[in-house]
């Protein structure tokens, strides 16, 4: 009967020591326990969803340069399809190509890849166990949070309906946490008020960071000890999930919170956080020039070969392949030239800084490299700049558009450009495309004002407004599977 | 356990209580009739009393009777019961009893690798096979063997490497019950079923290289109520191999050989020759200019004279029989026994030599092997080990690429050398060289393989009491394979290449190591004459893990010098290979047997199992079984009856589960971005989402048979029918992109399969006494399949199988998963030559629209079986197998890419001889096939999809046992020779390429056992 008792405590023994034993850990890759046991791996984590952004599916190339810019009208097209290629049915719009099904796709598939791992994150970090130093916790939460809804927001932008029109229209999903189920698409609406949530706790969560007193601390030490709280603007810091607000806020037609939050990044600016660059970028060393106007980013994307976005898309030494750049025309006689009808001018240090020449047309060389190797302003894409808080505040100080005047003289006066002498769409539209050239934000520009393409200076050949050239449809994976 | 000991505390009362009265005392030894050795606790027992003991280590027992006449009876596992009569005076008989081992009885047994049952007790469907079965009907392996001798039993015709000897087969037990195609996906084979060698579980690979001369018996457990007592790893069935102990006696050696020879069967070939080629391509317009050039259509004008010329001397290159050759194999097993009572050893040596039929296609195994079994008193233990080597070489040119090559071009150059091509185009002309496939072949290109394991296997057993056993397994096995391959640089696929970078080296080694140990408590009686109870109790725990390694280097410069250290660097961009895996389980099972009166039987098997690959929200499962039986034939009303020796009908159900997926399937896992850092240093990522909540795969597996034997077991029948439902199926699913990952392992939907079996055995002459014996056999089995509530789930799957080029597998509710789904053809209409396809609602169009897909036929034959022969005459043997399939239908993939669908690229290769023929023309109106064109695109339609009725001859064997006589003369124990002939023709109502890379063999071997 002993013999009994010991077998059946042996087997209560095993049977509890199994559980241990069966708990197998990956050694050919890591982990999820593993990895998010510490706060290195979260921060790890996070780091990599900022690195992912670069992927030539998103910011490194179709959602600023390449894509979005070409639907946005940006870049004069050939005729040649054995040179342009693809391109040319974009700038038509059309998205049923099957190049392009498969190339939205991807970046659809990229994006919810990213809010995934930013879901990943939040919920292992709530569940608690982990020892955070500081105010990392917060910070790190903050910036999952808002990449999650920054992401969310740029497929809305991209996928879903003309808000002003359609808000109740059916557009995407939004993912709050990780599931091994497909979540239902949301409308438009829906997903405005996901992202303004998830952005407004952010904020709340970014109340201390460091920005707000210290800046963008972009002299981290070089001794090797950790610089995760340095480069404040390589982050969506406190300023930035601000300025995304106002964006956001614009895009969903809230015009007071627009102007609220863009205000409150442009005072922020004016104590010194983002400075403005001023006329020594042009007169003092013409031939290095800061060309992405570094101190003015509220927040970029660093991209380690950044300079592959210039060499594969507006490096006139590509010819015969295609180079993007602006129709010369529209260049001339409206963006930079025009007079005060415009506001275009040739003194603008945009136009001076990054439109070089070469034969008869100017290539644009936002993206090309300093002189100086191993400066942080190489590797920067900007996403968010102080320019469009001045240009956001315009549009949504009042219903009236010629109110905004003020501001948008105010952005001018710091680009070496006379005052307008009043604010129409056009011109605050042509102002937009000065500041924010190359960087993915026209189209969703257009879309959100619904108002023509501007192509070029023949108003009659642009595209007209139209629910089929704004709306891109949802890839065919999401509605099928 | 309390009843046990009252038992046999009662015994021991009663037996005390006896030697007080008026008593006799029996005393002798009792040995073994074979070779005069002792038995060690042979039961002696008072007939009809519970009176009784058990012989000692030396097999001396003494037992204390009643006064007066009674019946003693002497039995032990394996052996006939000896029955005397004792009249009270002739106690001195007693005194040496002798016990001859009952082989009929032997076979009568079910080992499932955890118990052993006797047959006629037991409710599972399972089928045993002796070595000299096995040995009867093939010579390769014991698989191959299997797959003759049981039509359940399918390994899987590979049409793509034929009999290559270095490609595992795809096994299946009563056929598939998981997503079949995702065997890429999990790396390993869902529906394979489970290894279990000398009672533990053990690789495909190592069963494949076990030399048949090792092995005592197979079984085949297909039920629940046999296969569920390995719970979650038996819902594929399980295949149980024993390998022969070492027995008793004075230093026996036995010498066991195969000589072997096999040669290709290229009869599926139907290849043009050089005049049909050249004639096709005019026809195609390989020489017909479209530019408008003069000039071109002057160059192509005298390519076409070129060629014709050549075929008028004479060239029509028969390309096939260059890799080809006559494979030569020769297997040796040599094995030495002996040992006295306690202590019985064996040790065996094992060589294998297989050439296949195709040039440097070889596989060397060698193997030893020391069993060991020491026993003492009421202990056993018992020790197998073995150390195995396997050396293997491949082709590196395949099959397929001789089988392209043109007949029109010759071989060899005028000075009897191999060109690097067989044509290249002159300057300036856009053409495609054409490599010559012995080109490559001739260079020092290799892709061997080597590997070392061991297995060590270590039993104890305790006797506690004659009913109650303990047993504790230990083992313990060790593979390290070692994979390198090696491309010359002057191999045509770097021809595009910068000089630095021609040549290939790659080298993979992968090591593995597996354990596994066992707890168990056996129990078995039979309480008062009516109620035999059997019971297993244990405890189970295994572990296996895989590493594999690899890296690759180019850059050679010398077609000779192959050595690794010959190399420029790695590939650019290239980076080492690392996996890893770690997969556990532990379990605890129950099995419990209970016979009333050998009438009634009840069997039930519990398991509960845990394993690391599921997640930890479903790590545990159970797996029961419930069976019953009822031996008609033992009931009084069938008493007096001696025409049926077995009656029995049998039934069980239960839930047996699958565990061959990845091993970390659960878990999410990480990754380092990797293309690039930032100021903050380096990223991880995402790298696999895990499913936490995955339940398992599981089969509920119904089962009704029967078994009959009657006319003095001269007619043997079985028959099943059985029902599986897996429910839920794990597959790895394409999911909505915006889920963040585009494929996750998750549960969808249920697979059912129905299906029957029947062996029907009879013996027309039987006469034992003059050694002649001729049995017919007739088996076979019907099998179907489909799929339910699986929804959309894989609806990627079917959208990639309508555009791939030849897929006809589909995933939809109630779909079969063997099922071709193409558009239906009505044939070729003969006025304009183009196909017309008959649309879901019937009506006929000549556009082809992939959503008219309809089921057109299943590749599973309706019935498939073996019709074999046996004659035994004195010692002469003489079998012959043939396997018949009948309902099936096949996708004549040959058709659809080699006669039709021939490309502007494809038309330089040679293709089937009806690509020519049987065209659709002007003047040949009623073709079966369109007209010949190089842009036409033909799509998937009913017109390839052919009944397959297929018999071939399996295997034919001749044997002879010499007489002892003779043998005796010759200095030996025992003699027999053996001719086989396997795979020796094949008829099939359809004509169809097979062996694609890698051709089938036919093959012939004498095999020789000698026993000094």
């Amino acid at each position: 009967m002993r013999k009994i008792l010991t077998y059946m405590t042996l087997c209560l023994m095993l049977s509890t020591s199994c559980d241990v034993w069966l708990d197998v850990k990956p050694y050919d890759k890591m982990s999820q326990d593993e990895l998010l046991s510490e706060e290195e791996g979260f921060i790890k984590l996070l780091n990599g969803i900022y690195i992912e952004l670069n992927s030539d599916m998103l910011y490194g190339g179709a959602l600023s340069v390449e894509m979005l810019e070409v639907m946005g009208g940006a870049y004069i097209m050939g005729t040649d399809k054995s040179v342009w290629g693809n391109y040319i049915d974009l700038a038509s719009y059309e998205y049923g190509t099957p190049y392009w099904r498969a190339r939205l796709n991807e970046t659809w598939n990229k994006a919810y890849s990213l809010i995934l791992n930013c879901n990943l994150l939040l919920e292992n970090l709530e569940k608690g166990g982990v020892r955070f130093t500081g105010d990392n916790y917060k910070i790190i939460k903050g910036e999952a949070l808002a990449l999650r809804a920054m992401l969310h927001f740029d497929m809305l932008r991209l996928f879903g309906p003309v808000f002003s029109r359609h808000p109740d229209q059916q557009a995407i999903p939004y993912y709050r946490k990780c599931s091994t189920l497909p979540n239902s698409r949301l409308t438009a609406r829906e997903v405005a008020q996901e992202v303004t949530h998830d952005l407004l706790e952010a904020r709340i969560l970014l109340a201390n960071d460091p920005i707000r007193t210290e800046g963008t601390m972009t002299d981290a030490p070089s001794d090797g000890s950790s610089v995760f709280m340095y480069y404040r603007n390589l982050r969506l810091n406190y300023y930035a999930v601000t300025a995304l607000l106002a964006r956001s806020s614009l895009y969903f037609g809230d015009m007071k919170s627009a102007y609220g939050y863009s205000v409150e990044v442009i005072r922020a600016a004016e104590e010194g956080v983002f400075p403005f660059v001023d006329r020594s970028l042009v007169t003092g060393s013409p031939d290095d020039p800061d060309r992405i106007f570094s101190s003015e980013v509220i927040f970029a994307l660093s991209h380690s070969q950044r300079n592959r976005l210039f060499k594969n898309y507006f490096d006139p030494s590509r010819i015969p392949n295609y180079v993007f750049r602006m129709d010369n025309d529209l260049m001339s006689n409206r963006i930079f030239g025009g007079g005060t009808l415009t506001g275009g001018s040739q003194d603008d240090y945009r136009y001076r800084v990054n439109w070089v020449a070469t034969g008869a047309n100017r290539y644009f060389y936002k993206y090309a490299d300093m002189v100086q190797t191993g400066n942080v302003c190489n590797t920067m894409i900007p996403m968010l700049r102080l320019g469009e808080m001045y240009l956001i505040a315009a549009e949504s100080r009042s219903e009236d558009i010629g109110a905004g005047l003020v501001y948008v003289n105010r952005l001018r006066a710091k680009r070496g450009t006379g005052a307008l002498q009043q604010l129409t769409r056009e011109t605050l539209q042509y102002e937009y495309i000065r500041e924010l050239y190359g960087e993915g934000q026209l189209f969703y520009m257009y879309k959100r004002m619904y108002s023509p393409i501007i192509f070029s200076v023949s108003e009659n050949s642009n595209p007209q407004p139209d629910d089929a050239i704004f709306t891109v449809p949802v890839p065919d994976t999401e509605t099928e599977n | 356990m309390r009843r046990l000991l009252n038992i046999s505390v009662l015994i021991f009362i009663s037996l005390v209580s006896y030697a007080q009265g008026n008593v006799a005392v029996l005393k002798g030894k009792v040995i073994d009739s074979s070779d005069g050795y002792p038995l060690v606790g042979v039961s002696v027992i008072v007939t009809g009393t519970e009176y009784g003991i058990t012989t000692d280590v030396d097999g001396f027992y003494e037992l204390r009777i009643p006064q007066g006449e009674c019946e003693v009876t002497f039995s032990y596992l394996g052996y006939d019961d000896e029955v005397r009569v004792y009249t009270g005076k002739n106690a001195q008989s007693f005194s040496r009893i002798v016990m001859s081992m009952n082989t009929e009885q032997l076979a009568d047994v079910v080992v499932t690798g955890v118990y052993e049952r006797k047959k006629e007790s037991f409710t599972g469907a399972s089928a045993t096979f002796k070595t000299d079965e096995l040995k009867a009907v093939g010579s390769a392996n014991v698989l191959q063997s299997l797959k003759t001798l049981d039509p359940s039993f399918r390994m899987m015709e590979n049409t793509r490497f034929g009999s290559n000897p270095n490609m595992m087969p795809d096994i299946e037990i009563r056929g598939k019950t998981s997503i079949a195609g995702l065997k890429e996906e999990y790396g390993t084979d869902p529906n394979q079923p489970l290894f279990i060698l000398d009672g533990f579980e053990t690789t495909l690979e190592t069963i494949m290289n076990l030399n048949m001369n090792r092995v005592a018996s197979v079984t085949i457990l297909k039920d629940a109520a046999s296969t569920a007592i390995y719970g979650s790893k038996a819902s594929n069935g399980v295949v149980v191999i024993e390998t022969k102990a070492p027995s008793r006696g004075r230093l026996r050696l036995s010498y066991k050989g195969d000589f072997g020879l096999s040669v290709a069967d290229l009869t599926d070939y139907n290849l043009m020759n050089s005049r049909e080629k050249l004639e096709f391509e005019a026809l195609a317009g390989v020489y017909k200019d479209n530019s408008g050039d003069p000039f071109a259509q002057i160059r192509l004008d005298n390519l076409y004279n070129e060629r014709l010329k050549e075929i008028e001397r004479g060239v029509d290159t028969y390309w096939l029989s260059e890799p080809v050759r006559t494979g030569f194999t020769h297997k040796h097993n040599v094995y030495a026994e002996g040992g006295e009572d306690k202590i019985r050893y064996g040790i065996g040596l094992s060589y294998g030599e297989v050439a296949g039929v195709m040039k440097d296609s070889d596989r060397r195994t060698l193997e030893g092997n020391v069993d060991l079994i020491y026993r003492s008193g009421k202990f056993q233990f018992s020790n197998k080990l073995s150390i195995n080597w396997l050396d293997v070489t491949n082709p590196v040119v395949s099959f397929a690429e001789y089988a392209y090559a043109n007949p029109y071009y010759r071989k060899y150059n005028a000075d009897g050398g191999v060109d690097r091509y067989l044509y290249y185009p002159q300057e300036g002309v856009d053409d495609y060289p054409v490599a010559n496939p012995l080109w490559n072949a001739h260079l020092n290109n290799w892709d061997k393989a080597s590997g070392m394991g061991f297995t060590n296997n270590f039993i104890f057993e305790w006797f506690v009491t004659e009913e109650f056993r303990f047993r504790a397994k230990f083992g313990l096995s060790r593979q390290d394979d070692d994979e390198q391959m090696r491309l010359s640089p002057l191999h045509t696929r770097f021809d595009d290449m910068g000089e630095t970078e021609k040549g290939l080296y790659s080298h993979t080694q992968i090591d593995e190591l597996s354990y596994e140990g066992d707890l168990a408590a056996t129990f078995g009686k039979v309480v008062a004459q009516k109620h035999m109870i059997n019971a297993v109790g244990g405890f189970n725990f295994s572990s296996g893990s895989r590493e594999v390694y690899g890296y690759s280097a180019n850059g050679f410069t010398d077609d000779r010098f192959d050595a690794p250290s010959f190399a420029n660097g790695y590939p650019s961009g290239g980076s080492p290979d690392y996996s890893e895996s770690l997969k556990r389980a532990a379990s605890f099972y129950v099995n419990g047997g209970y016979v009333y009166d050998e009438r009634y039987l009840m069997d039930f098997n519990y398991r509960l199992d845990g394993a690391s690959m599921f997640g930890t929200g479903n790590r545990f499962r159970n797996t029961w079984s419930v069976g019953t039986g009822w031996n008609i034939h033992k009931e009084p009303f069938m008493s007096g009856d001696d025409f049926f020796s077995m009656l029995k009908l049998r039934g069980s159900v239960g839930n047996p589960g699958n565990q061959n997926f990845s091993a970390y399937q659960a878990f999410s896992t990480y990754k380092f971005n990797g293309w690039m850092t930032n100021v903050f240093g380096t990223g991880v990522i995402l790298n696999a989402l895990g499913n936490a909540g995955l339940a398992w795969q599981e089969t509920v597996n119904y089962d009704i048979g029967a078994d009959i034997s009657f006319w003095g077991d001269r007619v043997n029948l079985t028959l099943d029918y059985y029902w599986k439902h897996t429910d839920p199926l794990l597959a790895v699913i394409t999911t909505p992109g915006s889920m963040g990952v585009t494929s996750i392992a998750m549960n969808a939907g249920s697979q059912k399969t129905e299906g029957w079996e029947a062996v029907f055995r009879i013996s027309p002459v039987y006469r034992p006494a003059e050694g002649i014996n001729w049995n017919i056999s007739i088996n076979a089995v019907s099998s179907r399949s489909e799929y339910a509530d699986i929804g959309d789930s894989f609806s990627a799957l079917n959208e990639s199988g309508k555009t791939s080029l030849a897929g006809t597998t589909r995933y939809y509710d109630g779909g079969s998963p063997t099922a071709i789904w193409a558009v239906r053809s009505a044939g070729i209409d003969p006025a304009t030559g183009k196909e017309l396809f008959i649309k879901k609602d019937g009506s006929y169009s000549f556009t082809y629209d992939v959503d008219d897909e309809v089921v057109v036929g299943d590749t599973q034959p309706r019935i498939e079986g073996l019709l074999g022969t046996m004659l035994y005459y004195k010692g002469l043997s003489l079998g012959c197998y043939f396997r018949y399939r009948w309902g099936g239908q096949v996708f004549n993939s040959s058709l659809f890419q080699k006669v039709e669908n021939i490309g502007t690229q494809d038309v330089y290769n040679n293709h089937d001889k009806r690509a020519l023929y049987d065209r659709w023309s002007e003047n040949n109106r009623e073709a079966y096939f369109k007209g010949i064109s190089m842009v036409q695109k033909t799509e998937k339609s009913s017109r390839f999809v052919m009944d397959d009725n297929s018999i071939a001859g399996e295997s034919f064997n001749l044997g002879y046992e010499f007489p002892d006589r003779i043998v005796r003369r010759m200095g030996m124990g025992a003699m027999n020779i053996q001719l086989i002939m396997t795979d020796v023709f094949r008829a099939s109502t359809v004509r169809v390429e097979r062996g694609i890379d890698y051709p089938f063999a036919r093959s012939v071997t004498m095999s020789l056992g000698i026993t000094f």
